[in-house]
């Protein structure tokens, strides 16, 4: 960092240089790295198992890789990429649109279409793509978005790119989006409400019962992005809008193949004909290339498995029982309800970034949450909950926590 | 109805954020720079006052927004005439 740079940054004065602006990310990186590793770049050398790692020669415990099934070393999933990558090559080197459409896309849909029971369903090369190619399609300037206020920074940036007003709303309160609903009169007929099934930081979910009854009183429609619940909530798996039990009444759902499905990739699936269109207004779907087929191999066999197979999910929500009930005992303040996404808060940043050190320096590795990607300006350790976690795992994660976590706990 | 002078709302809004974020303010006062406030926390405090005065207020426009009377010429904007 030059002097004028670090100037700036500490003086908060307007940037005159074009690298200036930098200044103020490098101070932010330098403090969470101050008490030892950096955060955003813990390199793991190798994995042992779907929640054990290797990093620098030393073991790591996993919890915070949303690896919620835990199915990255199926063998199902193992030998239909190997397949795929035998049969089709590494990669697709175009766009669907062009020369990148292959029969595994295409089948991969019809199965999204078939799992949800809907008869529409596109691919996309990412979770975030999905987000950014279904807005940048779905609205425009003329058009609005009732945005919940904790949503990802996909369904933000979506918006921008689409160019649509939003209009955020206090998050998970039903009576928030009423208002903001009211106050666009006719206009409401034109609004998009969107939401995620289960929030990805504090681990709460949507009371899309509620939403949905709203968006229908005033005809506008709704949009649910499913990442962080696909395959765990709902008697079959098809996340919140199927434990809310509101299949019938969400005109869009969005999800991720980079959680529960263990690979990358995204998809919308809906009962409206014009999704297809979607394809010719999406920049984000046209401009890209399309997934590679050895991905769509392992996602297509993820999906068959937790259509066959519930024992993961059932696995999965012992262990984040056992977690979030631990934590709560020992006296941590926690997210608002159990899920999969455990999230240990604290107003102090200094003592969240000590601790997470603390915690990788004894080899656990878990999610560090700083503002501003935090919802309310307090930072939290966030913790993820996978199926393949034994419960000696999960002994040690509560261990852990006790060990070296005492100065997150709340004074009594 | 007549729209409120600018005054009479940045004095709501000072009332506001001290109710609200527990911080004094003056029109002059920089919500960034002055009250050290996360842009979450803004963003929050502008939902209240889209309550508090019944407006909507498109996120967009709050890129433009510094100071506190900035803010009271937006409410004032979006306040029905």
């Amino acid at each position: 960092m030059s002097e004028a740079q670090a100037d700036s940054a500490q003086n908060g004065s307007t940037p005159v240089d074009l690298l200036d602006k930098f200044a103020a990310i490098d101070a932010a990186r330098a403090e969470m790295a101050s008490h030892g590793e950096d955060p955003t770049r813990v390199v793991l050398d190798g994995l042992i198992s779907p929640t054990e790692a290797r990093s620098q020669g030393r073991r790591l415990l996993l919890a915070g890789t949303n690896n919620y099934l835990g199915l990255t070393f199926h063998p199902d999933c193992v030998a239909a990429g190997q397949d795929a990558l035998a049969r089709f090559g590494t990669g697709t080197t175009g766009s669907r649109m062009a020369n990148g459409n292959y029969t595994g896309h295409e089948a991969l849909e019809r199965a999204f279409a078939e799992f949800y029971d809907l008869p529409h369903a596109m691919l996309f090369s990412t979770g975030y793509a999905a987000n950014l190619g279904v807005l940048n399609a779905l609205v425009g300037p003329d058009d609005a978005v009732l945005l919940d206020a904790d949503a990802h920074a996909s369904l933000y940036d979506g918006c921008k790119l689409a160019g649509v007003p939003v209009y955020r709303f206090k998050h998970n309160d039903p009576a928030s989006l009423d208002k903001r609903l009211k106050r666009l009169g006719d206009r409401a007929r034109r609004a998009l409400v969107v939401v995620e099934g289960l929030y990805s930081i504090l681990g709460d979910s949507a009371p899309l019962a509620e939403i949905a009854q709203i968006k229908a009183q005033h005809g506008a429609y709704l949009f649910v992005d499913e990442a962080h619940s696909l395959g765990i909530y709902g008697a079959h798996g098809r996340g919140v809008v199927e434990s809310a039990g509101i299949e019938n009444q969400v005109d869009f759902v969005v999800g991720t193949f980079s959680k529960s499905l263990g690979a990358t990739g995204g998809y919308c699936v809906s009962p409206h004909a014009i999704t297809d269109l979607l394809r010719y207004a999406s920049r984000p779907y046209i401009f890209t290339a399309s997934l590679c087929p050895s991905v769509v191999a392992t996602v297509h066999a993820a999906l068959d498995v937790i259509r066959a197979d519930d024992s993961h999910r059932k696995s999965l929500w012992r262990n984040a029982r056992a977690l979030y009930e631990g934590l709560a005992a020992a006296g941590f303040a926690l997210g608002p309800e159990c899920s999969p996404v455990v999230a240990v808060r604290h107003p102090d940043r200094g003592a969240v970034i000590q601790a997470w050190q603390a915690l990788l320096g004894a080899g656990v590795y878990v999610n560090l949450i700083v503002p501003p990607a935090s919802p309310d300006g307090g930072s939290l350790l966030r913790l993820s909950v996978s199926a393949a976690h034994t419960p000696a795992q999960i002994d040690e994660l509560l261990q852990a926590f006790e060990t070296h976590c005492q100065a997150l706990r709340p004074a009594r | 109805m007549t729209k409120p002078d600018p005054a009479i709302i940045t004095a709501e809004l000072i009332r506001l954020l001290q109710e609200e974020l527990d911080v004094t303010a003056t029109p002059e006062t920089n919500l960034v720079d002055d009250l050290a406030l996360e842009s979450v926390q803004i963003m929050a405090f502008v939902t209240e006052v889209e309550d508090h005065f019944d407006i909507a207020i498109e996120l967009e426009a709050l890129a433009d927004i510094h100071s506190l009377a900035e803010l009271a010429d937006l409410v004032r904007e979006n306040l029905d005439s």
